[in-house]
């Protein structure tokens, strides 16, 4: 078992009075796809939110790489090397995509490693490259899900969690988007995907758990998943 | 045609002068959310203390501009530690703010007031004399002042757009959640906004009351119509107050010269108050379009 | 009971109170002081009407109140509307220029009400304080709007002649009852559909207008209503005290409005009377040391809003420096914090 990389215990989270979160453990091992599916409104985007410290967490604990970061602030826990690739995109929509990626490489990285990222992430994303001096707003839905793909990976390596890549896109686009997330993989990132449908990541993912009601009811690998209908049908619907 | 050189020479100085206090209320607002109304307060106290300088200290105006720009720049960022950080925990901060600057820039105020008495005093930092283009007599301390203003404003683009910290600073006023995901610091950018919106306040400070004279009460008018330019390019427009700012100077001029001073401000409302209609947004906001 | 009987119960003793306090102090200054706080109390309620239950942020307070002042006062004088006609008129001119400034700010959002109500205000002073040209010459070179030296000898409402040593007295019951129907506007709003209407607006701003609640017409309904009284409040003033001048404009007069609104509590019921109440006390108890008092009064202001932004009425809330202490005593003593259960129920 590969060792785990990122640790959750006991973790409680929400917005205001709501409790969102209400006790949820889970370990992601290093080098690998860890999905986290469910229905909406039961703490997917949450429970990616609490890890990367833009919420704080009522109650429990995370820890990365041996230490905890949670309690921590979200530049900090940037730092140390978790990556939230939000969902939506939030990209920077005055700026250029190539100024979008620059800000995903803000925290550092030297001069040369910088241009060297850039290249990567443009080899992997080649339209990117076409479009960098675009201005990140006019861009279409794919572009943009890319455009905020690479800003994640120009923060170099470490914990890349990915919130609902395929939100709100054609099906042949999403297509496009999982085989780049499957390059990553190939390529040994660790990489924690959350979607609200396992269908396209239940071969690849090495552990998919089901959140329902801000706590984990099922683990399991993809493959099980597929072959336990009546999860599928209570909580995925069809 | 000496008519049209006096409108433009009086105009642009007018322009320069409210770029310089309406930039830094802008890059507050759009980064921040916040509307600053101690700002005028900030741009008087830059005055008083030049004044202090030169004449109670007796550095030289360079110096002076420099000390008054860096304690404006310390208000700035006592402002945000003192009522902004503790705000920004809460709900309701836009509202919270902007009644909490009132005090301060009521605190202020009233401090100058009792320091320096309500009689208004010459600024010290001037410089005299004329240059004539085309038969009019200009001001060099307009030309000064206009020199100063671009300079300083070559500079805040600058910095805006080739730095990192400049960087930082758009990406906030864009996406906060973004720009934290992405590893920024926002309390320290918050705090660099201030300081750099408190510095740049005092300069104008000095400028306005070196055409005009040094009171306490100075840094109304300037405020007001920093905010209404502000508002004018729409909110958080950095670069639109700027063109903004100099199209208010020259309207502010030619009112002047056609109607008289008394009647400039109120055509210029009702101007804004007809642009706020037909456009909410300002002349070059961006509607929001938020997500339910 | 029910929360609206509360409300009128502990209204109904104020009053009471209030009615019995002129005879156990029967001096001039007593008496027109609480005149005075009664009549700031009536636009402070009106102005948290607008603020703090409408979300308006509105700085055209004063000019209302002004606009009620000088339109009963120009009537009488110009017109020799008697004073009993003119205020009433004095509110419904008030309700018109409250309707121009909501048309024109009422469609933009937060801070921009502000700048530009704020602006509208500062316009309106500067045009009445430079407009020199003189409009009538009786006793005197006097503009239209009075100048700078303001409007006097427009009328009164008879109390002067009818009770020639005591219609101070008069005067405040006068401003009593106006206080009283202020607060019973205050109570039907805030409790009443109106204010239903208005937090809806403030929770979920997109459901509310798909249930038919439009934003504009509701925000410039409670600009109006609150209009009214505010003007009327400005006729009385300027009855009460005979002349109507450029100062009801000032800086420092809003300034410690504001800080009534605040230090009350912003959006409730009884917080701007408490606020206005504390705030002429503590006035009181500093006129000795007025060059301090704006200072105190920026001051106060500041530590209201960033320590207490309930304000007084919210002192004991689980928010409130109150509340605030009680937990901080209940961990120092041991006691562990209350689990919140967790729900089952899903999120959304």
């Amino acid at each position: 078992m590969d060792k785990p990389v990122l640790n959750i215990s006991g973790l409680a989270a929400g917005y205001d009075e709501r409790r969102v979160l209400t006790g949820v453990d889970l370990s992601i091992p290093q080098g690998q796809l860890t999905a986290i599916i469910g229905p909406n409104g039961h703490g997917k985007s949450t429970l990616l939110k609490t890890i990367s410290g833009l919420l704080r967490p009522s109650a429990g604990t995370i820890t990365f790489q041996n230490r905890r970061i949670d309690g921590l602030r979200p530049d900090q826990i940037v730092e140390r090397g978790v990556i939230h690739v939000p969902q939506g995109d939030m990209l920077f929509p005055a700026m250029t995509v190539l100024d979008n990626l620059l800000m995903g490489a803000y925290r550092g990285g030297a001069r040369t490693d910088l241009n060297a990222r850039l290249h990567d992430v443009f080899a992997l994303l080649p339209k990117l490259k076409e479009r960098r001096r675009q201005i990140a707003g006019t861009l279409s839905g794919g572009e943009r899900r890319m455009c905020g793909i690479g800003r994640g990976l120009m923060a170099g390596d470490g914990l890349l969690m990915l919130d609902e890549p395929s939100l709100g896109l054609a099906p042949i686009v999403i297509d496009q988007i999982y085989e780049i997330i499957f390059d990553l993989c190939s390529a040994g990132r660790t990489i924690l995907l959350v979607e609200e449908n396992a269908q396209r990541i239940s071969e690849r993912a090495s552990s998919i758990h089901l959140l329902d009601n801000g706590r984990f009811v099922w683990s399991g690998l993809g493959t099980e998943l597929m072959s336990r209908p009546e999860i599928v049908e209570a909580y995925l619907g069809a | 045609m000496e008519v049209f050189i006096q409108i433009i020479a009086s105009g642009l100085t007018l322009g320069a002068m409210y770029a310089v206090a309406t930039v830094g209320l802008s890059l507050v607002y759009g980064s921040l959310n916040m509307l600053n109304m101690a700002h005028g307060a900030i741009l008087t106290l830059g005055g008083y203390l030049s004044y202090v300088a030169i004449q109670h200290l007796g550095l030289n105006p360079v110096l002076a501009l420099v000390l008054a720009a860096a304690v404006c720049a310390g208000v700035g960022l006592l402002i945000y530690l003192g009522a902004a950080l503790p705000l920004l925990r809460a709900e309701g901060f836009e509202t919270n703010i902007f009644i909490a600057t009132i005090g301060i820039g009521a605190i202020l105020e009233n401090l100058m007031l009792k320091g320096f008495g309500p009689y208004p005093i010459p600024q010290p930092l001037a410089i005299a004399g004329h240059v004539i283009i085309g038969n009019v007599h200009v001001p060099l301390q307009n030309l000064f002042i206009l020199a100063v203003a671009v300079v300083l404003m070559v500079a805040v683009a600058f910095v805006l757009e080739r730095t990192r910290i400049g960087r930082a600073i758009r990406a906030t006023s864009m996406n906060r959640e973004a720009a934290q995901l992405m590893g920024v610091r926002v309390g320290r950018v918050y705090a660099q906004v201030l300081a750099v919106s408190g510095a740049l306040a005092a300069v104008s400070g000095i400028m306005i009351s070196s055409i005009a004279t040094l009171s306490p009460v100075m840094g109304g008018d300037p405020m007001l119509k920093a905010f209404i330019i502000c508002v004018v390019a729409g909110l958080g427009n950095v670069y639109g107050a700027v063109l903004a700012a100099v199209v208010l100077g020259l309207l502010e001029a030619s009112t002047q010269y056609i109607l008289g001073v008394r009647w400039s401000f109120a055509t210029l409302l009702l101007l804004v108050i007809l642009v706020l209609i037909w456009r909410p947004y300002g002349l070059f906001g961006r509607t929001l379009v938020v997500r339910l | 009971m029910t929360q609206i009987k509360r409300d009128i119960l502990f209204g109904l003793c104020l009053v009471a109170i209030a009615s019995v306090l002129p005879f156990l102090f029967p001096g001039r200054y007593v008496v027109t002081q609480a005149t005075l706080f009664f009549i700031w109390a009536v636009v402070v309620i009106q102005w948290n009407l607008v603020l703090g239950v409408g979300g308006i942020f509105s700085l055209a307070q004063m000019a209302l109140f002004a606009s009620g002042a000088y339109a009963t006062a120009m009537m009488g004088f110009y017109w020799k509307v008697p004073m009993l006609l003119a205020i009433p008129l004095g509110g419904v001119v008030t309700v018109a220029v409250g309707m121009l400034i909501g048309l024109a700010c009422l469609r933009l959002r937060g801070p921009y009400v502000a700048l530009l109500t704020l602006a509208i205000a500062q316009v309106i002073y500067v045009l009445i304080v430079n407009d020199t040209a003189c409009f009538t010459s009786t006793g005197g070179c006097m503009p239209l709007f009075g100048g700078v030296r303001g409007i006097g000898q427009f009328g009164d409402i008879g109390f002067r002649t009818l009770f020639p040593r005591s219609w101070h007295i008069a005067h405040y019951f006068v401003a009593l009852a106006l206080l009283v129907v202020a607060v019973a506007t205050s109570i039907v709003i805030i409790r009443g559909p109106l204010g239903l209407a208005f937090r809806s607006l403030r929770d979920n701003p997109g459901y509310a207008v798909s249930r038919g609640i439009s934003r504009f017409k509701y925000q410039l309904w409670i600009f109006a209503v609150s209009a009214f009284l505010t003007g009327i409040a400005g006729g009385f003033y300027a009855v009460h005290f005979r002349v109507v001048g450029p100062t009801v404009f000032s800086f420092q007069l809003l300034l410690f409005l504001i800080a009534m609104v605040v230090v009350g509590g912003l959006g409730t019921i009884w917080g701007p009377l408490l606020g206005a109440a504390v705030l002429m006390l503590a006035d009181e108890g500093v006129k000795e040391l007025s060059e301090y008092r704006n200072i105190g009064l920026g001051l106060l202001l500041v530590m209201f809003i960033i320590l207490q932004p309930g304000g007084l009425v919210k002192l004991f809330s689980p928010n409130g420096i109150g509340g605030r202490v009680r937990k901080a005593c209940s961990r120092v003593r041991g006691r562990s914090q209350v689990q919140n259960a967790t729900s089952e129920r899903p999120t959304d």
